[in-house]
């Protein structure tokens, strides 16, 4: 009996070479390596038929209407392909492989075909590794995400008067935004963190500084709770010169005041009835980034129909300005039903490709009278 | 993102040019490093070049400065852009590194 078999899919090259020689080399080579073969003469050129697709790039260093380089960071952008480049110059190569490029690989001319083919199979073999690497991770970065997921708040707060709503969504399976709150004797306690960095080392420093903010509530002033909490904190991020800023809200739901301290974040807004809007600026750096600092307490009154919205700066990217980004927030936030719609229309807003950072979104807001 | 490095007797100049983000910023540590490890104490970091900014950059140049204290020198940044001065305004990090309008006036004549 015949055995099936499974043929792969065929591997596509794009050779970007202005010197026709050396081009029809380079697709003769690839070729008979079993790759599909498109051709560019120029730098656009090459641009252009590299956004139609390719898994391998082989890119002169000296084009006609622009340098190489330039074209290999513009590639990378928005491909993944193995990027090769070809120079005329040996000494080149090494001040290439100082710079961040994002190419994958160098070759000089005049170059070998059995040198070219053994740069091209190392490429393939070093990918199809890291493929294997990545399956295995993975599984990992799954259950990572789940705990992550699993430590944001999930019980409705049953306070007359007020509606809560936030939203997490990490760059990457797991980041370095949480947020937290949990229900008091006198309202709630709201916290809104952003680790430096993303994927799971910023991941870990949340999860600790959930931990070590929910150990203060019962400190009944603020200004002393933030310090201890702070000191603690601060004493776990000497060892990952790493660090976090923090908003931190006590509100008091009979009078609508919300005290908070303010580390470093800087992205709370206090949004008015009347769709006006304020931002609540930082009383100091980021918890653990510069040693010695102490955080005064600020205080915020939510009137009948406001809302205090809390964002992390991964929505702030699309913005030229802060007050740009103030603006927009506002208008969503007046804009929308409730604060669940408000969140999920965020979360919209920065689902863009200019937002590569983690986004949270938690809006707090007082019922109109 | 690129680094030149130019001696310029009173102090030494770093300048970025780039996006000076996750990738970058353990760059910046090592040529920051570089300069203190040759003896440099006084280093300014001219950000003109420089257009964006995130945490870990903003984290890198913390440790740049950091370095530099602990070395017996001190590290000022310059010529600050749009993003970047954004960055360190929302985070309050400008009272800890404030900006100099250029290099030459990060460290006056003293």
């Amino acid at each position: 009996m015949k055995s099936m078999t499974v043929s792969p899919e065929p591997r596509r090259a794009l050779v970007v070479e202005d010197d026709v020689d050396i081009r029809g080399l380079l697709v003769q080579i690839l070729k008979r390596e079993g790759f599909t073969v498109t051709e560019a003469a120029t730098a656009r050129e090459g641009l252009e038929k590299a956004r139609a697709g390719a898994d391998l790039i082989t890119l002169d260093l000296n084009l006609p209407d622009g340098d190489g380089v330039e074209v290999c960071r513009e590639v990378r952008e928005f491909s993944d392909a193995y990027i090769l480049m070809i120079t005329a110059r040996t000494d080149e190569i090494e001040r290439l492989t100082g710079l961040e490029t994002g190419a994958d690989d160098y070759i000089s001319k005049p170059f070998s075909p059995r040198e070219l083919v053994a740069r091209i199979n190392s490429l393939f073999r070093r990918q199809s590794r890291q493929a294997a690497a990545d399956v295995a991770h993975a599984d990992e970065r799954q259950r990572a995400a789940e705990v992550q997921q699993n430590l944001l708040p999930r019980d409705r707060l049953a306070l007359p008067d007020y509606e809560l709503a936030g939203r997490f969504r990490p760059s990457r399976s797991v980041g370095g935004d949480f947020y937290d709150w949990y229900g008091t004797a006198d309202g709630l306690h709201l916290t809104v963190a952003d680790a430096m960095g993303k994927g799971m080392g910023a991941a870990l420093v949340a999860a600790t500084v959930r931990a070590i903010m929910r150990s203060v509530a019962t400190q009944p002033n603020l200004e002393t709770a933030f310090a201890t909490a702070a000191r603690a904190t601060e004493a776990d991020l000497e060892q990952t010169s790493s660090f976090v800023t923090l908003f931190h809200g006590r509100l008091d739901a009979a009078t609508g005041v919300v005290g908070y301290v303010d580390a470093g974040h800087g992205l709370a807004l206090h949004v008015m009835a009347d769709g006006s809007a304020e931002r609540l600026p930082s009383a100091g750096p980021p918890v653990g980034a510069w040693p010695d600092q102490t955080w005064a307490a600020g205080t915020v009154q939510l009137e009948p129909g406001d809302a205090l919205a809390i964002v992390s700066d991964g929505l702030l990217d699309i913005y030229e300005t802060v007050e740009e980004f103030t603006e927009a927030v506002a208008g969503v936030v007046t804009a929308s039903a409730g604060v669940e719609e408000a969140c999920a229309a965020l979360l919209d807003m920065a689902d863009v490709p200019e937002v590569a950072d983690d986004v949270t979104v938690v809006i707090l807001q007082r019922s109109p009278a | 993102m690129e680094f030149s490095t130019q001696d310029k007797g009173r102090y030494t100049e770093v300048t970025p040019s780039g996006r000076l983000n996750m990738v970058a910023a353990p760059k910046l540590r090592e040529v920051i490093d570089g300069v203190v490890s040759a003896g440099g104490r006084r280093i300014v970091v001219n950000l003109a070049e420089t257009t964006f900014m995130d945490s870990s950059g903003l984290g890198a140049l913390i440790g740049c400065l950091k370095l530099a204290r602990q070395s017996g020198g001190d590290l000022r940044i310059a010529a600050v852009q749009p993003q970047v001065n954004m960055v360190l305004e929302l985070t309050s990090m400008h009272r800890v590194l404030t900006p100099h309008a250029t290099a030459e006036q990060a460290f006056p004549n003293d």
